[in-house]
């Protein structure tokens, strides 16, 4: 586990524009930042202000236009697209507001399938998948496939997914968005644990105020500008 | 390690049933297609394989082995006169019509040759002996017949072209493919039956003496002997082949209705994993997310077209197994050796491989902000 002054993510004057001449938009704007381990912290903006590009440039899922992104001070926006799996198998994990569950798997597959992609083979994943949903919480439900789960069990598989592998950096995309307000704020709770007591960097897009307590840090996008 | 592939096929119970129906159809069509090409390529020329002869003497201009036309004997002498001709024998061909007990008339083919040589005589004997067809108008026929021709049994008496004959035999394997019967009798007797007229043969058929090659037998006979074709026997299980195959393009429909099956095939497996790859990109754009590399996805795809091809080709298989032998009783022959089995299991792997292509290309292309949107 990091320590929790170490910077695990950077952007240096990262700006990305979709689009070409007059009809280019420039989504993230000369966005700095330096995201240290054990911090909990919040983006939020209105729609359309640039949350999502800024959170798939961060993810290493888009290549910014200009500037770059460092990941453990490794500069991945120079690297190419056969190399960019590695970085997000081996250091992020991904938690949607749509859960993005694999159907057909049940909880303790979807978990397991990402620790097979992390390298994790047999019963070596399969116990290593029981031990990420008995930490959410899940222990009863394993065998579940996702449309019998309710949105906060959904949500905790997806945190037991992203948890897979062990990534210090934990991305994510209005967590709480589809769930009610008490099991948003146990996801909530969940996130922030993950961070204080964990140390990992938790990085979390949210349009919820009723959880922003819960931050160690509000940041403010708008129009691709972010602000404190 | 879990199968998103396969665990995603047997969760769509519907559209994975779908899959398999298209590919087991292909799979059928061509099965059923390539064996009746290949029994049909193969009883053309049964006649002729089924010879121990190695050149045929055929009047000239023969198109094929199956309207053959007449010519003098006196060739028969000229040939085996022929330097490298170890013997020289008169096959004859032509068509009868053979009268049922219902009074109704088929037409047949009567196949004469020589009872003391047995040149060109039925291989595959089910009831009587072969040199019985020296008595006066002993004739056998295929087992396969025996329907069309009044199932009459061996003793029993008809007519060919208003002459008495006699069943005295039955064959297995002749089964000719212009469904005319061939009807085996001795040369003598054919002369007798058929319109053919005396001093003439159809055929003359000729074995290389040892130490001579067909060809240069076969070019010494054509230089010797005026008004005649000369093949050797595979030229001329060629020709008849390629006659009937090409030239009244039966073959080519046969091979045509199986591409087809290979095309229908290919659209409904294609059309199928697209639609399945694209009701499921989420989840191959969130795999992309949490660190599967392009690869990874071809994978899972490949091994959904593979599952697919396995199984629909064991359902094809056991569909093409119930047909053919529903055809068999039926009498129509379906040719299928292991290595067309294999081979048509590779074809329809391939056929599965193929149409993974658009749905390779469709996840290669997957924008990363799909796996944002709720």
């Amino acid at each position: 586990m990091p320590v929790a002054t170490q910077t695990v993510l950077r952007l240096d004057r990262a700006s990305k524009t979709y689009g070409e001449g007059e009809s280019a938009v420039e989504a993230v704007r000369d966005v700095s930042l330096d995201l240290e381990a054990g911090k909990f912290i919040f983006l939020m903006g209105p729609s359309g202000s640039g949350k999502t590009t800024l959170l798939m440039l961060m993810g290493c899922l888009l290549r910014p236009t200009s500037g770059s992104v460092y990941v453990f001070n490794e500069e991945v926006s120079s690297l190419d697209e056969a190399r960019l799996p590695r970085v997000r198998r081996d250091r992020i994990g991904f938690i949607f507001q749509g859960f993005n569950l694999f159907p057909a798997l049940t909880a303790l597959e979807n978990v397991e399938v990402t620790l097979n992609l992390k390298g994790y083979r047999g019963g070596e994943a399969r116990e290593e998948a029981r031990k990420l949903l008995t930490h959410v919480g899940l222990e009863r439900r394993m065998d579940h496939l996702p449309e019998d789960l309710s949105g906060g069990e959904k949500q905790r598989v997806a945190v037991a997914r992203a948890l897979a592998g062990n990534p210090s950096i934990i991305l994510a995309d209005e967590p709480t968005g589809m769930l009610d307000s008490r099991t948003g704020r146990l996801i909530t709770e969940i996130l922030r644990d993950l961070a204080h007591e964990e140390g990992r960097l938790v990085f979390m897009v949210s349009h919820d105020p009723r959880i922003t307590a819960l931050a160690d840090q509000i940041l403010q996008i708008e129009d691709g500008h972010l602000r404190d | 390690m879990v199968s998103i592939a396969r665990k995603n096929l047997f969760h769509d119970k519907v559209r994975f049933a779908v899959a398999l129906a298209g590919i087991a159809f292909a799979v059928v069509l061509i099965t059923v297609q390539l064996g009746v090409y290949l029994a049909f390529r193969a009883n053309v020329s049964v006649l002729i394989d089924h010879t121990n002869a190695d050149i045929w003497v055929t009047a000239r201009g023969l198109e094929n082995f199956d309207f053959g036309k007449p010519f003098s004997e006196k060739k028969l002498y000229e040939v085996e006169e022929v330097p490298g001709v170890a013997w020289a024998e008169k096959y004859l061909l032509a068509f009868g019509y053979w009268k049922t007990p219902a009074g109704s008339q088929e037409t047949v083919q009567m196949v004469g040759f020589d009872p003391e040589t047995m040149v060109g005589a039925p291989w595959n004997i089910v009831k009587g002996n072969p040199q019985d067809v020296k008595y006066f108008n002993s004739v056998f026929y295929d087992e396969a017949e025996t329907n069309r021709l009044g199932n009459l049994p061996v003793g029993a008496e008809t007519e060919i072209n208003s002459h008495r004959v006699r069943v005295t035999g039955i064959i297995r394997g002749a089964r000719s493919f212009i469904q005319s019967p061939y009807i085996f009798t001795s040369f003598k007797n054919a002369l007798n039956l058929s319109f053919v007229n005396k001093g003439n043969t159809v055929y003359v058929l000729v074995k290389v003496a040892p130490g001579y090659s067909a060809q240069e037998v076969k070019r010494r006979i054509q230089d010797t002997v005026k008004d005649v074709d000369v093949y050797t026997s595979p030229e001329f299980s060629k020709k008849t082949e390629d006659y009937w195959m090409v030239n009244t393009g039966t073959g080519v429909a046969l091979l045509a209705v199986a591409l087809m099956g290979l095309l229908i095939g290919t659209v409904i497996v294609a059309n199928t994993i697209y639609t399945s790859t694209t009701e499921h990109l989420k989840e191959f754009g969130t795999l992309k997310a949490i660190g599967a590399s392009n690869w990874d996805l071809y994978r899972i795809i490949i091994e959904q077209a593979l599952i697919n091809s396995v199984i629909g080709y064991a359902v094809g298989m056991l569909v093409s197994y119930g047909a053919i032998q529903a055809f068999k009783r039926g009498h129509l022959q379906i040719l299928l050796p292991v290595p067309v089995l294999v081979g048509i299991f590779t074809l329809t792997v391939m056929m599965c491989l193929w149409s993974s292509v658009l749905s390779i290309y469709k996840v290669t292309r997957i924008d990363p902000a799909l796996v944002f949107k709720s």
